[in-house]
């Protein structure tokens, strides 16, 4: 088995590279081949076409390093998980006594109170719903923010606003924004890996670098069980294909001698060499087989209800440890999972019941390994739910006001942010908008959102518009 | 905020007097915004207007809207507080506030300054000195050839412009290639394949002076040029075959499936060199143009207009309103980046922040486009949307053909009636047997189902906000919901200046489409000479080919430019001509290969001192594995299919907007979701794990060892130097050979076809397989 060469490129010695590396330009373009080794090094933004991975450095000290976003597609229920509302529970079946904003889907009925109960967790006192006990025993290390608010009424506009910040256009999702500011720290893996087991609205869009250059868009794992396209050699043996590398090697630096000063031969000649490494490195990075047995149960992995979540959350610790950027996690068993139309009351369970306990062993986990003070995670979804019902077991879309939480990587746990009004409809309290959200994020991972900008089409673009406020109160 | 916005527009300013500015703050935008729509100049609902005060007291068919001094007496007060049937506005009350605010004013005797009307405002942006002198929005300059001290090196004008510059830095031009790089270099540049053996040896043998212009001849006439150039046009154009990548998930209703005969038509509008103004015009306003040959419906007509529909459009939003306003949106966007490198999306919201188009220009566009149908129905609340659709054969053929399913359907049910008889009719019958002879008789006759294209017609989309023909209102920050003053729909106010074509019927189209290409307007010309540029230089003239505006960086060689714009007008708009001009000449036909000196001297090569070498494309790449197994299927036409296997050329591998992981991806191809000037050029390891793993990479390494055993003498040295050639198109080096033969030895058991498949495969992978020097 070939693997953890101590040659390089196809069996050159450092010293040897550095000899080749005549102009000074081929030592540039071997730099990404040698992060790998050494996280470190930087490279010029002149040369971003050529390394488009290699790391970068933020605009000031960071507090997260990487971030694991925990997606719910289809608009959890904030006033049935997050967000206490003992009024609604007293006016149950009361109209709304103010006007419903212009914007709606379908006509709501009249308030409908939360069928479970809230409980004060934690040394905070922070009230989380009983549907997510697993997640109320870290409230201590979670910034529940109840003041969310977002633009579109819908699933697509609404998902693609809260992972691009623009709801209509095709614009850069936020891992392909840290990618192209930060790069990332492991050369032999993807820097934004995307986890969602089957289709959501929008799919590919909400994971798109857009305009910025493909190298920055998100890696779709469909298949836990084969995450990564072309892993595993076609034809022969590793063996047989590290003699057709050593070929190829020799035949572009032949190619090569001819033409003086080009960074993308050197750094195609580079790739070959990452994927033959990846080949073997990256199989290992998704692979949880590897994990003990009280690790996997931790997770849920192999329990019915919770195995898929479970080896997603397990798959993202291990991807954040070996140095992946951003990873997205998409709860997908179906599209759309977290759109309680109807059935309320039996699907919102069994959907907590799915992600709770992988969620709550993720946090643990993090912690225990010291890696959740630079590891930022998020949880929530495009918007909340309706606190009005919709039919007798349901809510409609709610993008005024709704929660998500934050935990770990500069964050202030064991605390509320914001709140809605009485009834959970408006954010009312410290409001935060997803643009808000976006520039909190990229501050705690060293990057000033209005300095994060690409030119295209005439024009300077960043995550956040014009818009972004950072929220300073739940920082660390 | 707003009103003084309103102001701005309206041309008004802030007076003095507390019950004037009352009215100029409240009233007057409140007016302005929610009623004059239906109360004003441009309709006058229940008779009445609200623009004036002798309006207002004048009233409409219920009375006088106010009575000043009393607001309870006054209709207008009923109206806006709901509490009777005159319930006003009609969809949305006004907030409480507001309505006191009306009845506060009323009170104090409804106070209107100056006693003007409110009246859709005249445009009055104001054009700096800047934007007006700024060079792309001047006419095209006429431009002499400049002369050089080394002009036996020109073989055209395009050349001495280029020396000419060079020769102001004492620079001289690169040598020029050598014929194998330049045969390959010209055959990939204008068909988007490797040469084949023969046509290699055919050039290296032909020593006649003209031997390189009968190459550029033969492959602009070659069907492939157009499925290249298509496929280049169609980035500009944010083309895509389908939404869904998944054929089975596909919602036929707004879908866009039949969008690969807008494709089809520009291969074949490529190939027969369709003049590019009308192939503008085509894609305008293509369903208007009366028939080449008279007869209705002008098929290609209707086809090009399926560009207008083909966006990334949210299909399914609850907010319909929303949603038209960004197709509108996306078409203006489209008009403006592709045609004219203008961003005039930028003016959606508020004026252009750099180039000189108003938010008013932006709405007058608007309207062209709202009043143009582009949806069969917009569906409901957070359902989908149906495209519209229009049957490619005679009227005559449809009607026919539904008057035959009417038939066929009442004969069936004739038929089901007597079978319900009892007792029960025997199928002999000969009352039966008459009616099912003539049912299967019509049925034997009928006509196949119409073809249709994807297709806009004249008039809004039926049930949105604007449903017809008409002049909308400006849209406040670029919301429907909060509308501002009437436009009339118009071309862009600088840049129509005097040539303001008038609208007198149909949407506008039409008059659009004709002044983008009208010598009025120089941007056009120069856009797509530029483009084409691109196309050959790698780098455009000007670096952004989608913006002309202000925030672009001027063109390294302007009055180069602005000759061949002047000279591609002159022959016809004739994209043939203008490919022939720039590949014939000496500075396209220059060497990439060049020292260090040279190199640090101008690395971006924005003097065109050499040619710059670059990678080729995700479908260059895979047509070209394909091509030189000897298996490229060449044929032309038809839907996109999602097998990457196919042996058919890229351009039939569909495009998907929401598969962004596929082949196309993974190489850079356009994301259609927007327009896109240029493609990126990205080097990461997923491409090369696709190209050392992949199935497909795999089956072109095994078919091409296959045919070099086929064809080549059976030694290992003759199918060696064969896989080069079909590869590289040139034999190997010395060191070549030594490497090939190593890799061959390595596996002293293997059979041949293992060996060789392995050295095709390390070829396929190899820098010089997907670079062009």
């Amino acid at each position: 088995m070939i693997k953890k060469m101590s040659m390089i490129p196809g069996g050159l010695s450092r010293r040897e590279i550095l000899q080749t590396a005549g102009t000074g330009f081929g030592l540039l373009a071997l730099r990404d081949l040698l992060s790998a080794q050494e996280p470190k090094a930087t490279i010029e933004s002149g040369n971003r076409a050529a390394h488009p991975y290699a790391v970068r450095s933020p605009h000031h000290a960071p507090k997260a390093k990487r971030i694991i976003f925990l997606y719910m597609p289809g608009g959890p229920s904030h006033v049935d998980l997050f967000d206490p509302k003992p009024r609604l529970a007293r006016d149950n079946g009361k109209p709304l006594p103010f006007d419903k904003p212009k914007l709606e889907r379908t006509k709501t009925g009249n308030l409908l109170a939360s069928p479970w109960k809230f409980a004060r967790h934690g040394k905070s006192g922070v009230e989380v719903s009983e549907l997510l006990p697993g997640i109320s025993a870290h409230i201590d290390d979670i910034c529940v923010i109840r003041s969310m608010y977002a633009d579109n009424i819908n699933h697509t506009g609404a998902a693609l606003q809260m992972c691009t910040g623009e709801q209509a256009f095709s614009r850069p999702s936020m891992g392909s924004w840290l990618n192209y500011g930060l790069g990332t720290e492991n050369q032999n893996l993807p820097g934004f890996v995307v986890v969602s087991p089957a289709e959501v609205f929008q799919g590919a869009q909400l994971w798109a670098s857009s305009f910025l250059p493909s190298a920055y868009q998100g890696t779709l794992v469909r298949d836990l069980k084969n995450p990564i396209a072309n892993l595993h050699t076609g034809s022969g043996s590793l063996g047989r294909q590290r003699e057709k590398l050593d070929s190829l090697r020799q035949l572009n630096q032949l190619h090569r001698r001819e033409r003086v000063m080009d960074h993308a031969l050197d750094a195609r000649i580079a790739s070959f060499e990452l994927a033959f490494r990846m080949q073997t490195e990256a199989p290992e990075a998704f692979d949880i087989s590897g994990e003990n047995k009280a690790t996997r149960q931790m997770y849920g992995v192999d329990s019915p209800t919770t195995d898929m979540f479970g080896r997603q959350c397990l798959m993202a610790r291990r991807l954040v440890e070996r140095g992946v950027r951003f990873v997205q996690l998409f709860d997908a068993p179906a599209n759309n999972a977290w759109d309680h139309h109807g059935g309320l009351r039996e699907s919102l369970p069994a959907r907590c019941k799915a992600v709770d306990q992988p969620i709550a062993a993720l946090l643990r986990d993090l912690k225990g390994r010291g890696l959740l003070e630079d590891t930022l995670v998020l949880w929530g979804g495009e918007f909340g739910r309706s606190p009005t019902a919709e039919g007798n077991n349901g809510r409609e879309h709610h993008p005024f006001g709704f929660s998500m939480f934050l935990a770990g990587g500069g964050i202030r746990g064991g605390m509320a942010h914001g709140a809605t009004d009485e009834f959970g409809w408006h954010a009312m309290e410290k409001k935060v908008h997803v643009h808000d959200l976006h520039a909190t994020m990229l501050h705690l991972m060293g990057l000033d959102h209005t300095k994060l900008t690409y030119r295209y089409g005439g024009r300077d673009y960043r995550l956040t518009d014009v818009h972004g406020e950072i929220v300073k109160d739940i920082l660390a | 905020m707003i009103p003084a916005l309103v102001m701005a527009l309206t041309g008004f300013s802030m007076v003095a007097s507390s019950s004037d500015e009352e009215f100029e703050k409240h009233i007057r935008p409140l007016l302005v915004n929610t009623c004059i729509k239906c109360h004003g100049p441009l309709k006058m609902s229940g008779g009445l207007r609200l623009d004036s005060r002798e309006a207002l007291l004048k009233g409409g068919e219920s009375g006088p809207a106010i009575v000043p001094g009393n607001k309870d007496m006054s209709l207008l007060m009923r109206a806006l507080g709901h509490k009777g049937d005159l319930k006003m506005p009609p969809k949305a009350k006004l907030s409480d506030k507001e309505v006191d605010t009306v009845g506060h004013w009323i009170a104090q005797g409804a106070v209107w300054p100056n006693a003007d009307k409110l009246r859709p405002p005249s445009d009055k942006h104001i054009v700096s000195k800047e934007q007006s002198r700024w060079w792309a929005f001047q006419p095209l300059a006429k431009v002499t050839v400049p002369k050089v001290n080394n002009n036996p090196w020109a073989k055209n004008d395009l050349d001495r412009f280029i020396l000419a510059d060079l020769e102001k830095q004492a620079r001289t031009p690169a040598q020029p290639a050598a014929k194998r790089m330049l045969l390959r270099r010209v055959t990939q540049d204008l068909t988007g394949l490797p040469p084949s053996l023969e046509e290699m040896d055919a050039f290296l043998n032909d020593q006649s002076p003209g031997a390189f212009e009968k190459v550029v001849d033969r492959l602009l006439a070659s069907p492939a040029h157009g499925q290249r150039f298509a496929r280049l046009w169609l980035d500009v154009v944010r083309y895509a075959d389908y939404h869904d990548g998944n054929p089975k998930a596909r919602n036929p209703i707004c879908e866009p499936l039949e969008a690969y005969r807008y494709r089809d038509w520009v291969v074949r509008t490529m190939n027969q060199d369709m003049p590019f103004d009308q192939f503008i015009v085509h894609q305008i306003a293509g369903d208007l143009l009366p028939p080449p040959d008279g007869k209705e419906p002008y098929a290609n007509g209707l086809i090009a207009t399926s560009v207008l529909v083909n966006g990334a459009w949210d299909r399914g939003d609850a907010d319909k309103e929303k949603m038209v306003s960004d197709m509108v949106d996306d078409q203006i966007d489209l008009v403006g980046k592709a045609f004219m490198g203008l961003t005039l999306g930028c003016a959606r919201c508020h004026d252009h922040k750099f180039d000189p188009v108003s938010q008013n220009d932006y709405y007058g566009l608007a309207g062209i486009f709202y009043s143009t149908r582009m949806l069969l129905e917009l569906g409901t609340k957070g359902g989908e949307i149906t495209l519209q659709r229009r049957p490619l054969v005679s009227k005559d053929v449809v009607d026919k053909r539904a008057l035959q399913v009417k038939q066929i359907a009442e004969l069936s049910a004739k038929i089901s009636e007597l079978d319900k008889k009892t007792p029960k009719i025997p199928p002999t019958d000969p009352g039966r047997k008459k009616l099912v002879d003539q049912r299967d008789r019509l049925q034997k006759e009928l006509l196949p189902e119409p073809p249709v294209t994807l297709s806009v017609s004249e008039g809004g989309v039926p049930g949105s906000l604007f449903p017809g023909i008409q002049d909308v209102p400006v849209h406040i920050r670029g919301s429907y919901t909060r509308l501002g003053p009437v436009v009339p729909r118009r071309m862009p106010g600088f840049f129509a200046g005097d040539n303001q074509p008038v609208i007198t019927k149909g949407s506008g189209r039409q008059e659009l489409a004709s002044w983008v290409v009208s010598k009025s307007n120089p941007l056009t010309a120069r856009v797509i000479v530029n483009r084409v540029w691109q196309w050959h230089f790698g780098t455009g003239l000007v670096r952004t080919p989608n913006n002309f505006g202000i925030l672009s960086e001027p063109p390294s060689h302007p009055e180069l430019l602005d000759w061949l714009a002047t000279r591609f007008v002159e022959e016809g708009w004739s994209l043939k001509k203008l490919h022939r001009f720039m590949v014939l000449s000496a500075t396209y036909q220059q060497s990439s290969l060049v020292g260090m000196d040279l190199l640090a001297l101008d690395p971006d090569n924005r003097w065109l001192g050499r040619y710059s070498s670059h990678r080729l494309d995700a479908e260059a790449i895979r047509d070209s594995m394909l091509f030189v197994t000897g298996r490229l299927d060449l044929s032309h036409e038809g839907p996109a299919t999602d097998n990457l296997n196919t042996s058919r050329r890229s351009l039939y591998v569909q495009t998907a907007r929401w598969d962004r992981n596929n082949f196309g991806s993974l190489f850079d191809a356009a994301n259609p979701d927007a327009s896109v000037e240029k493609r990126d050029t990205s080097t990461v390891a997923p491409q090369a794990l696709f190209l050392l793993n992949h199935d497909f990479v795999n089956s072109q390494a095994g078919y091409l060892a296959d045919r070099v055993i086929r064809e080549a003498a059976s030694d290992n040295d003759a199918r060696i130097r064969r896989l080069f050639e079909l590869t590289l198109s040139r034999p190997p080096t010395e060191k070549e050979w030594g490497v090939a033969r190593r890799l061959l030895g390595n596996q002293p058991k293997g059979d041949p076809k293992t060996l060789l498949h392995d050295l095709a495969h390390v070829l396929f992978c190899a820098n010089e397989f997907v670079y062009l020097d």
